[in-house]
């Protein structure tokens, strides 16, 4: 009996145990199973006939009982079980049994969180969605979508509209903020739904019970939590030599092992691994804390942390330059004066900067070529001509020159008439003293620094007061150049950009003869500013107070990273102290010369897991459908009765009565071996090396891998065909386990839901694609999205590629190689037709020459080639030969797979023969095909 | 059945089932001589017959190297006794004999055959005379007869369980029967008590097939003949067990009782066990009867 679909969906269902019936009346011949007990019991079984030579001595005996020997219990038992599942199978069951009464055709809202937790479920939850929407579809309800972190006016539009719209849905990296929560209540309210389904991420956020206040108006609310745990990372710190990680998790149930990957740039400049710790929660505990030790030059590459496995934005921590250490070259003037340490010019900063930077000391020739970030002169006046040139260069291609001025350079005629290119300002001869024993007048104290100034917002100590200082020559410019004075108005410290770098000059000395500044904590403050030195430990928000910081990067919802383009700047105390919102996404921002990374998760962040109260019921993403029972327990049924004959003519001995033992071990292997090819259908490695063999990765979605296989197989058929390219059998490459290195190019199809391959694979990858295997990428979905992350697709892709040794892409040209490595092809179709296919950049210095249809492009074979059309579609034969899937309509359609498939040969052209036909040699022939 | 085309079937079918019977028996036969070659008895040179070239059939072993040696040919000395005996063999052709109850053993009918034409090869090489009981096949000497012999064992009887044949009994011979003695006993009665009247002395062997001496049966059961005639219907085939082991018990005391009494030899073989140790068992209770 085969239950339909809408039988059981449609008619009224009784439901015992969580198991519904549709036909419950024909349980009751369950009764009757004692009966058929006895009356089993009564019966002997039928009689065995045997020839046996010795029956002339049985002529005459008689049985003592009349009583035959009885069925055994447990024959009877399985005979009992196999009619109970016949009943059962009847009665129409239905596991999960849909409850349609709730179902009315009013409009239905969905509610989403659509936090960053959500990232990590996101799949299961969009699921979770179209499953909703496929009920809304069958019940005729118009859907509307509100998702808290980013809710807008609700529409409500037909289900099949919004499902279609559901690809745009990504979860945002804040929690709904107290605005939001307002928004969206007013939304509810107005929305009038009929019924409600709340998709939580089950982190708990401000306003949440007023969300759930206004939602228990809706007639019918149903509450859904993914049942994953979310575990989060807070920003990383320095001290005691190691890197301090401490990840959180929301619901503190058993320990849980989570790893934390330091991501950076590895010494190519590509995105790597640099780095795993394992944090440990212990049972019950919500912290994990671990450290992870780095050499310093490794930990100024790193760029953030995030957890294994994780993809959301609260489970990444972005590392500003608080790791990096700056190089800097102190240079002194007065050298050679034994003893007086105090007095040396270098020994405050030395003493501020030693902590965070690395020094370098040494003459100013020998300095340079180290290119260090900041050099400082203090009170060095005269600089040769060979040095002026050098340090001018260097600092116009981004260096920072520090001077502080001093007795020569008060003495010296430095900038005096003329001002000097490495000075910000011409100075008066001779500087000034004032407070002193020879002078009148106090010493003068620092006046508050103005907006402009790169010091805005730093306190200034009342004890920091100049005796000293040299003056500034009242120009135009000066006033511009200013960023620090005296309350008397005199400047301090003055700026002047050149090029990328910027020369500053302390108008004081860098000891303490001349002023009290080296001394106070405003002094390394205000070197902190002017990122002479990175700060050991994160700035607080009255540090930042008055700065405005520009993002320059910032994150979406699973942690990835794009360029902010023109998001407004945000308060330095905001970015500190506020939380993560619309107008404040974590990422990194710049202030100046100044880097700070703002992440999801503060230092001192918790995880609540939401409360809900008792009155709502809260159920897992995981909606099982209903699923009708009926035909597994008559399948069932049968299998018992076969079990049942085998055990008959067991008993009865007539199962091994004419078939020998030996007939039946033939049976049993030929059995073995009828399963034997397709357990050992992975060829071993000697076959594969011995033939060329094209392979796909297993994407672990038995459907793709399927068509990926038969596509490789159409293709290799077609390279049979059509060219001396003679491959064997195409293989399905596990990416952990096999050795790629036999393959010269493989099939990777996209899907959302891949894992992402583990540290070795990637080394693996790495290793192959820089050996010359060439990846081709599908992620099959340019029917719908263009190139790029509008995809589930496009993001796992962008999710995959991002550790591997990728070059500069560029859409294929109209010259590339591989428009005519064996066809002559514009086009690039599979079973869609989009024309975005990347490929490895060509070389700047490409030219095209006079009267050539192409460019002189001999380099490499390009190591990916990245498309949507989903090509292994179109190339896929079923075992018969035919076309597994159908493309396009009609002879279009045909003419499209004929050019997916000369693609296909082109492309294992390209990998095996490289640009041999971009020598120019093929020009002549190639120009005649080309009728010119 | 006997159209010319089913004739000529069978026939070919009976013509290459001999050749590997003659070939097994010869077999074995020459198995046994191994055993007997040492045993030479003084006054046997008196017995020298003659000199013979050597033919085919004969055993290497037969061949006499001292006279061979001197020419190119070789020769098979013969001795002859001074009164051959005549032997007679029955081998039991009904339809019960054809049981096996394992595929792997042979069936008690393709022993008695094999034993019994071994015997026969034996026999003549030794220089006796073996024919079959009754009138059919009198005892001669030489291989012709050895063929025939093994011809005629090889036909199938439909009788389901066969009395052995006791007409035309040669005064003073010998005799063996051989079969599985299931059937009435009242006929091998009365032929061993006629050859005991003839002065015939012989070997009884009795071959059985090993489920008959275990009766591994349960459940309810309908035993039936080989040919199907005979049958008996059980609820209980284990329960029957004990009371078929004294019955069959009771058949073998009788066949015992009755060799006692007309001075012949009862033996047992099983099918599971070997030929050749039945054989040897033959040859020698054979020679002892032969003496006596």
């Amino acid at each position: 009996m085969a239950v339909s679909g809408d039988e059981w969906r449609g008619t009224g269902m009784t439901i015992l145990g969580g198991i519904g019936f549709g036909a419950p009346w024909l349980l009751v011949a369950l009764a009757a199973l004692p009966i058929l007990w006895l009356i089993l019991r009564a019966v002997p079984p039928a009689p065995i006939r045997r020839r046996f030579p010795g029956v002339a001595l049985l002529l005459g005996l008689q049985d003592d009982e009349t009583v035959s020997d009885r069925t055994p219990w447990w024959l009877i038992l399985l005979r009992m079980l196999a009619v109970a599942a016949i009943i059962i199978g009847l009665a129409q069951p239905v596991l999960n049994p849909e409850n349609a009464s709730n179902d009315t055709n009013g409009p239905k809202l969905i509610v989403l969180d659509g936090s960053w937790a959500g990232a990590i479920g996101h799949t299961r939850q969009l699921q979770g969605i179209e499953a909703e929407l496929d009920r809304a579809t069958s019940a005729g309800q118009p859907v509307a979508i509100l998702q808290l972190t980013d809710p807008k006016s609700l529409v409500f539009l037909p289900a099949a509209t919004v499902a279609a719209s559901l690809t745009g849905l990504k979860p945002n990296p804040w929690q709904p903020t107290a605005e939001n929560v307002a928004t969206a209540i007013t939304a509810i309210t107005n929305a009038n739904a009929s019924s409600a389904v709340w998709f939580s991420d089950g982190l708990a956020f401000k306003g949440h019970d007023d969300i759930l206040a206004t939602l228990e108006s809706v007639p019918d609310l149903r509450v859904l939590q993914g049942t994953h745990q979310i575990v989060g990372l807070t920003p990383a710190t320095y001290g005691d030599g190691a890197i301090n990680l401490s990840a959180l998790r929301a619901n503190a149930r058993d320990a849980q092992d989570v790893i934390i990957l330091a991501q950076g740039r590895d010494l190519s400049g590509n995105n790597a691994t640099l780095a795993t710790a394992t944090a440990q929660f212990a049972s019950g505990e919500n912290t994990a804390n671990t450290a992870m030790v780095l050499p310093s030059e490794l930990r100024a590459r790193v760029t953030a942390f995030e957890i294994q496995g994780l993809r959301a934005a609260g489970a990444k921590t972005l590392v500003d330059d608080a790791f990096q250490r700056r190089e800097v070259a102190l240079i002194s003037g007065r050298e050679g004066r034994e003893g007086l340490e105090l007095l040396s010019p270098l020994h405050y900063l030395n003493q501020a900067l030693e902590p965070t930077a690395d020094l370098l000391s040494g003459a100013l020739v020998d300095v340079l070529p180290a290119n260090p970030d900041v050099i400082v002169l203090a009170d060095v006046a005269i600089l040769s001509k060979a040095e002026t040139t050098s340090l001018l260069d260097w600092v116009d291609k981004g260096g920072m020159l520090l001077r502080f001025a001093g007795p020569r350079t008060a003495a010296s005629d430095i900038s005096r008439t003329e001002e000097d290119p490495l000075m910000p300002v011409r100075l008066r001869s001779g500087g000034r003293s004032v407070g002193g024993t020879m002078s009148w007048g106090e010493p003068k104290s620092v006046a508050p620094f103005t907006e402009s100034s790169p010091f805005f917002g730093l306190k200034v100590p009342a004890d920091v007061l100049v005796s000293s200082q040299v003056m500034a020559q009242p120009d135009p410019t000066l006033a511009e150049r200013v960023i620090a004075q005296l309350n008397d108005g005199t400047p301090l410290v003055t700026r002047k950009s050149i090029g990328q770098g910027q020369v500053v000059l302390f108008h004081v000395t860098a000891n303490a003869e001349w002023s009290t500044l080296p001394f106070s904590g405003l002094f390394v403050e205000m070197l902190e500013r002017l990122a002479v030195s990175s700060s050991a430990t994160a700035p607080d928000a009255t540090d930042l107070e008055g700065t405005i910081w520009t993002p320059r990067q910032v994150m979406d919802g699973f942690g990835t990273l794009r360029d902010a383009g023109t998001l407004q700047g945000v308060d330095g105390p905001d970015l500190i102290e506020g939380d993560t919102g619309p107008n404040l996404l974590p990422g990194i921002y710049t202030s100046g010369d100044r880097v700070l990374a703002r992440n999801v998760i503060s230092a001192d962040g918790v995880l609540n897991v939401t409360n809900w109260p008792a009155n709502i019921s809260v159920s897992g993403y995981a909606i099982e459908p209903p699923r009708p029972l009926g035909g597994p327990l008559l399948a069932l049924a049968l299998l018992l009765l076969l079990a049942d004959v085998i055990a008959s003519l067991a008993l009865s001995g007539r199962l091994l009565g004419q078939a020998s033992r030996g007939t039946i071990a033939v049976l049993a292997l030929g059995l073995i071996l009828w399963q034997t090819p397709t357990a050992n259908a992975q060829t071993s490695d000697i076959d594969i090396a011995s033939e060329l063999a094209l392979a796909h990765i297993i994407t672990g979605n038995k459907d793709v891998d399927e068509v990926a296989l038969a596509g490789l197989r159409g293709l290799s058929d077609t390279l049979f065909f059509r060219t001396s390219i003679e491959p064997q059998e195409p293989v399905s490459v596990d990416l952990e386990t096999d050795e790629l290195a036999f393959f010269p190019i493989l099939y990777w199809p996209i899907t959302p839901e891949q894992r992402r391959p583990s540290i070795e694979a990637y080394a693996k990858l790495n290793a192959y694609l820089r050996s010359g295997g060439m990846i081709l990428f599908d992620t099959r979905d340019a029917n719908i999205a263009g190139f790029g992350s509008a995809s589930p697709n496009g993001r796992k892709l962008q999710e995959i590629a991002g550790l591997m040794d990728i070059p500069a892409l560029e859409p294929i040209p109209a010259d590339h190689v591989l428009t005519r490595a064996f066809y002559l092809l514009q086009d690039f179709p599979g079973r869609h037709t989009s024309r975005e296919v990347w490929v490895e950049a060509s070389p700047a210095n490409a030219e095209q020459a006079e009267g050539m249809p192409f460019r002189n492009l001999n380099d490499g074979v390009t190591p990916v080639v990245i498309g949507g059309n989903d090509w292994a579609g179109a190339w896929a034969i079923t075992p018969s030969g035919g076309p597994m899937l159908p493309v396009g309509r009609g002879f279009g359609g045909e003419r499209q797979r004929e050019l997916a498939n000369r693609f296909g040969v082109n492309l294992v052209m390209h990998v095996l023969t490289g640009n041999y036909k971009s020598d120019q040699v093929h020009v002549p022939a190639l120009l005649d095909r080309l009728g010119q | 059945m006997n159209t010319p085309a089913t004739l000529r079937a069978r026939s070919e079918d009976h013509a290459a089932r001999l050749p590997p019977l003659l070939a097994r028996a010869e077999q074995l036969a020459g198995a046994v001589l191994l055993g007997d070659h040492g045993r030479r008895r003084s006054g046997m040179g008196d017995d020298f017959w003659q000199y013979r070239p050597a033919q085919m059939g004969d055993s290497r072993r037969m061949i006499d190297h001292r006279r061979s040696a001197m020419g190119d040919q070789q020769f098979v000395r013969e001795r002859e006794w001074q009164i051959a005996q005549s032997v007679m063999l029955w081998c039991d052709q009904g339809a019960s004999m054809r049981f096996t109850s394992n595929d792997n053993l042979p069936t008690k009918s393709d022993r008695a055959r094999v034993l019994t034409l071994s015997l026969a090869i034996l026999l003549n090489r030794a220089g006796e005379r073996v024919g079959l009981t009754g009138t059919r096949l009198p005892p001669r000497r030489g291989n012709a007869q050895i063929t025939q012999l093994a011809e005629m064992l090889s036909e199938d009887q439909d009788a389901e369980y066969s009395p052995p044949e006791h007409r035309a009994m040669i005064p003073n011979a010998a005799a063996m029967f051989a079969s599985d003695f299931l059937g009435d006993i009242a006929p091998v009665e009365l032929a061993l008590t006629k050859a005991a009247d003839r002065g015939v002395r012989g070997t009884l062997l009795q071959i059985l097939d090993p489920s008959e001496e275990a009766f591994p049966f349960h459940g309810r059961t309908i035993f039936e003949s080989i040919g199907g005639t005979v049958r008996h219907e059980t609820l209980k085939a284990n329960d029957l067990k004990d009371r078929y082991f004294a019955r069959l018990a009771e058949r073998k005391a009788d066949l015992q009782c009755l060799c006692a009494r007309t001075g012949w030899q009862y033996g047992l073989h099983h099918t599971e066990s070997s030929a050749q140790s039945g054989l040897l068992w033959l040859y020698q209770a054979m020679n002892g009867g032969a003496r006596v």
